[in-house]
């Protein structure tokens, strides 16, 4: 069974979350704010760590740059509310593997800790809209690394599928491909969300506050 | 301002403001509801304790005596006005002399001492002047007496006020032609006045200037009190009835947490787009609110993306009109019909890269029952009718894909012309 941290400062979340997860996952810590989130982490070492974005005491980042280097191989999935694209795109930029909101059903929560626990990328169809929306204009031959700085056709297509509420084994079978090819797909989509210079990421996030 | 009666004050206010040490001389106050001409006399008569006639006709005679007292008629005015504003305390006048006998003869002693002054430094500049002078300044305070005058009844119209206020000035400066004055005392009369107007206005210039910055202040703190209430009655309205809903629905997880949804997007709205009220200047508002609405009417989760929509023009195309409203259409059977646990709509503008227009295109899609088209009667028109019919006849297309058991999805999509926004998507 895959051990899991909750972070959440809502207990009656962690209490909903718990009561989804119990039979599925080994629940082995819950924390409120950075500090306990960083400690009890650092402690259990949990395969993956469910962590809401915003936080007591500083967000979900700070909790993730908080275990960086203390021996932790912990892979973090974001669970918010949040509606606010900076805040999903600096969680991702900070090292999250994906990002789901809390009107997630719990089989597709269940299904997202396991992909994430397997070192897969997991979109929402609200990441996914942002993804697209930070990668829409065209840089032509002005991007630093066409490699990073864009994305290929196929990832697109992916994406707006994702975005349209498609689950991985529905997109593989929507464009005829095997599911592992989807996840690769969506993991290199991370990686570019991740490391990509592009300056529109930083300033598209500040741009639009909301939605 | 507070406007006592002038005289029988019953006990107690007098006793309980005035505990110990009243003060025997304040600076009366005008009083507004028995006066002739600005209250003043009728102030300080009821400051005194006396029949404001008496102080009235005092006035009279000390003014046909030598003028001086019309002139302090005026500084007895701005002074009392000025303390009338300057004091938050209701006014009352404090006592004096011990009977009305005592006070009259009091005022009376005065008023002959003042005559008396007069006459023998001869000092009245009455006759050339005072006259046609009073006249021109009667005149200009019955055409100004709006100034102080609202708040009570007026008993003339404007018009009226301003037409005599002119004919008394007109009378006034005949009267300065018809008296027999030699021109240069006459200018030298003139030049006096016109001295002693502004040394008043000199003296009385920096508490006039602060009565006026006070009511600015009092007016940006009305400004600042309105939009307190106005925050407060939003609130009140969404946030707090919402918080009760959802204490009184706290068993059941899906009301409440559509609740807490709606009530999250419909404040996100107000807070950071106002504007949304008035006319969208997004689709994701648009959408948003269309989402918040079915929300709660059929209590399902309906998550709304929306990407590249900064070329959205408030709903004046009459295409995209036609988009939203087969959207809702998709979105409402979604909710109502396929049992799914939630909705999703993805909503993308894409700029053609080849003309000015766009290209809107929207999903909707459930995970729920899914519907076999061909089994479904014909009479039924909802999705003929508002969603396929709909986006025909506005040159659109409408895609239904449906898979019993596996869910549905609408795809929409309609090409909009004319961009108002060119630049925005071309760079």
């Amino acid at each position: 069974m895959l051990r899991v941290v909750l972070v959440d400062d809502h207990a009656l979340v962690r209490a909903g979350v718990r009561a989804e997860l119990e039979e599925a996952v080994h629940i082995v810590g819950e924390a409120e704010n950075v500090g306990e989130a960083v400690d009890i982490i650092c402690r259990t070492k949990p395969d993956v760590v469910l962590c809401d974005v915003h936080l007591p005491g500083g967000n979900a980042p700070a909790v993730i740059a908080g275990v960086v280097g203390r021996g932790v191989t912990s892979r973090f999935l974001a669970l918010s509310v949040s509606d606010a694209s900076e805040d999903v795109i600096a969680v991702i930029r900070a090292g999250a593997r994906g990002y789901v909101t809390k009107t997630i059903s719990g089989d597709d929560l269940r299904d997202a800790i396991q992909r994430v626990a397997g070192g897969d990328a997991v979109f929402s169809p609200r990441l996914a809209g942002f993804v697209l929306d930070a990668f829409s204009a065209d840089l032509g031959d002005t991007a630093e690394d066409p490699e990073l700085d864009q994305l290929t056709p196929r990832e697109q297509e992916v994406l707006r599928l994702l975005a349209r509420g498609y689950a991985y084994k529905e997109i593989a079978r929507r464009l005829t491909i095997s599911i592992k090819t989807v996840e690769s797909h969506a993991s290199a989509v991370l990686r570019k969300l991740q490391l990509s210079n592009r300056n529109e990421l930083t300033r598209w996030a500040a741009d639009r506050k909301l939605f | 301002m507070e406007t006592v009666s002038t005289t029988a004050r019953p006990g107690p206010p007098r006793t309980t403001s005035e505990p110990s040490g009243s003060p025997l001389w304040q600076v009366p106050q005008v009083d507004t509801a028995d006066r002739w001409l600005l209250g003043v006399a009728s102030g300080i008569a009821r400051e005194l304790g006396v029949q404001a006639i008496v102080i009235r006709a005092s006035f009279v005679l000390l003014v046909a005596a030598g003028g001086w007292a019309g002139i302090f008629y005026l500084f007895a005015w701005l002074a009392m006005e000025n303390a009338a504003k300057v004091s938050s305390a209701p006014y009352a006048p404090q006592p004096k002399g011990q009977t009305t006998a005592q006070r009259h003869i009091g005022v009376g002693l005065v008023v002959l001492g003042l005559l008396l002054l007069l006459r023998l430094l001869n000092f009245g500049f009455i006759g050339g002047v005072v006259w046609p002078a009073g006249f021109v300044f009667v005149g200009a305070l019955i055409a100004w007496s709006r100034l102080d005058a609202d708040g009570e009844g007026q008993g003339l119209s404007a018009a009226a006020r301003v037409l005599a206020g002119l004919a008394v000035a007109i009378g006034g400066l005949i009267a300065f032609g018809a008296i027999q004055l030699p021109f240069r005392d006459a200018a030298l009369a003139m030049i006096f006045t016109l001295a002693v107007v502004a040394g008043v206005a000199v003296v009385a210039a920096p508490s006039l200037l602060r009565i006026g910055s006070d009511l600015d202040n009092a007016r940006k703190d009305k400004v600042r009190a309105d939009e307190r209430a106005r925050v407060a009655a939003h609130l009140h309205d969404s946030v707090l009835q919402t918080l009760s809903l959802i204490q009184r629905h706290a068993d059941d997880p899906a009301t409440t947490s559509s609740l807490a949804r709606r009530q999250e997007r419909e404040l996100r709205n107000w807070l950071y787009h106002s504007a949304a009220s008035v006319g969208y200047v997004r689709l994701s508002h648009a959408l948003n609110d269309m989402a918040s609405q079915i929300e709660a009417d059929h209590r399902v989760p309906v998550e709304v993306v929306v990407v590249g929509d900064e070329a959205f023009e408030a709903m004046t195309d009459k295409h995209l009109e036609a988009l939203l409203g087969a959207t809702r259409e998709a979105i409402t059977n979604a909710a109502k019909h396929s049992g799914s646990h939630k909705v999703d709509v993805f909503a993308e503008m894409r700029p053609l890269s080849d003309s000015d227009s766009v290209v809107v295109e929207i999903f909707v899609r459930d995970t729920g029952a899914g519907f076999d088209r061909d089994a479904i009667d014909p009479q039924r028109r909802g999705i003929i009718e508002s969603i396929e019919g709909r986006m025909a006849r506005h040159g659109g297309t409408a895609a239904i894909f449906s898979t019993p058991g596996e869910g549905t999805e609408v795809e929409l999509s309609v090409t909009l012309t004319e961009r108002s926004n060119e630049e925005e998507e071309t760079t």
